[in-house]
């Protein structure tokens, strides 16, 4: 019964949001680097998550469905506030290089603030919050492959080997 | 993991977390339920979906319509009144449910018909939502609501278009609208197919629709989404884009005399758009109508 449903996700939802509220936190303040401004995309993310939570197949898809609203309300925040610059694929490509040579040495302390954002979320949400690549690629709208390819780039832009065969080869 | 991942984990790990966090997050998961009940009266605005549908229209009757439009009648002074209540507030369980009824209509075949209708579906309303609040119970208990009742779109001298909301509060609302418009002169129910010659509206009125979607999906800069295409949206994003209104789509008539539209929640765009309205102007359907009397 539908309406059945639409009660017991949202009591896995209020638990959901409860015990992992901070790990939603530090996802949103990522994007926008501001407390105020996090706290205001984890209360939006939820205003969100409970209207359309009917339309939730499985609860088991839970988790990475409000991730995936979570980054979609950080970046509908930042373009509305132009601190996102959108770039097409062969910019970013003809840009990649040079983006390089800057990141060469890069610094421990600000290395993950200094990594373009669309390489960023990829890490936070792969090695951070434990998803598997498949996953991270939903949350992000990104096909696997490329959610693949900015791994790699990122890890590389970050000057980290792939010792202990953890990454994309392991989710692949 | 690598030890510089371990370290940036780390890093990520160490933003604090400010006090106000978990007062936001309550705050947000109360006020999610309490918005939709506030929002009731403003339901156009932001609610309805496809939960609980109305069957049995008459509006998809177009015969029936037509047999009523034949017994004539003088105009008369129609109204439309609340024939009876069902309130139901218990701390965590609230029903509030309307039901319209028309009075003074000439024709008593019509009033009948939609009166009936109407405290049929009042009572049958009522009836799942004791059934449902037995089930919740049952389970645990929890929050449950169901409001419904009626808004008079238009109400002249000729043409009464009611609109009639269900809305389920579990968690998440869902609403439900249906409209009636009656020709308060003739005394008919007006159906969307009799007011055109053939079945050409079906395709004026959808090639008109997708022409205001994807305006404003431009105008707003992608503010508004509408599942059409040619809009510039991805095509992954529209897994089931908008093609063509039913020939019976949920429809009334303003009271400037202009078709309008209606969509319920999700059948054209993302949730977060509500129910969505296109008005239709004239001169589009001009060539399809057979007459200027209801829509001019």
């Amino acid at each position: 019964m539908k309406t059945r449903n639409a009660f017991q996700h949202e009591e896995v939802f209020v638990q959901l949001i409860r015990e992992q509220k901070e790990r939603f936190y530090l996802l949103a303040y990522s994007y926008t680097k501001n407390e105020q401004d996090a706290l205001d995309i984890v209360q939006d993310s939820i205003q969100k998550a409970m209207l359309s939570l009917d339309r939730l197949e499985h609860v088991d898809y839970m988790k990475s469905w409000f991730y995936k609203i979570v980054v979609r309300t950080a970046i509908d925040f930042l373009r509305k506030h132009n601190r996102l610059q959108v770039t097409d694929d062969d910019t970013l490509q003809y840009l990649t290089p040079a983006q390089e040579d800057i990141y060469e040495d890069i610094d421990l302390e600000h290395a993950l603030e200094e990594l373009p954002q669309m390489y960023r979320e990829v890490v936070i949400l792969h090695y951070f919050e434990d998803l598997k690549l498949a996953d991270v690629a939903s949350i992000l709208d990104i096909k696997l492959s490329t959610a693949k390819s900015r791994l790699y780039k990122a890890l590389k832009l970050l000057k980290i080997q792939l010792q202990d065969g953890k990454g994309e080869t392991a989710h692949g | 993991m690598d030890k510089k991942l371990k370290d940036l984990k780390k890093q990520y790990e160490e933003v604090p977390i400010p006090k106000e966090l978990d007062f936001v997050v309550e705050n947000a998961l109360k006020q999610s339920n309490k918005k939709k009940k506030n929002r009731t009266p403003h339901w156009l605005l932001g609610t309805a979906a496809a939960a609980m549908l109305f069957t049995a229209s008459l509006n998809v009757s177009p015969a029936m319509a037509r047999t009523l439009s034949e017994i004539p009648v003088v105009g008369s002074v129609v109204k439309v009144l609340t024939w009876t209540e069902y309130e139901v507030a218990d701390d965590t369980y609230e029903a509030n449910i309307k039901v319209p009824s028309i009075e003074n209509l000439e024709n008593q075949k019509l009033a009948n018909t939609l009166n009936e209708k109407y405290r049929a579906e009042g009572k049958a309303l009522y009836d799942e939502f004791i059934a449902d609040v037995g089930d919740i119970k049952a389970n645990g208990g929890g929050h449950y609501g169901v409001d419904s009742g009626y808004d008079i779109k238009t109400d002249n001298d000729q043409i009464l278009s009611i609109g009639r909301y269900i809305v389920n509060t579990v968690g998440s609302s869902s609403t439900v609208m249906h409209y009636d418009t009656i020709d308060k002169q003739n005394e008919i129910l007006i159906t969307l197919p009799m007011l055109f010659k053939d079945d050409s509206y079906i395709r004026v009125i959808s090639d008109n629709i997708k022409e205001q979607m994807r305006e404003q999906i431009a105008t707003s800069n992608e503010e508004k989404i509408y599942w059409v295409k040619g809009a510039g949206l991805p095509d992954e994003d529209l897994m089931d884009d908008f093609k063509a209104i039913d020939a019976d789509q949920q429809f009334y008539i303003s009271d400037k005399g202009k078709l309008i539209i209606s969509f319920d929640k999700y059948e054209v765009a993302p949730g977060y758009m509500g129910v969505v309205e296109f008005e239709i102007p004239t001169d589009v359907l001009q060539n399809s109508l057979v007459s200027n009397q209801y829509i001019h």
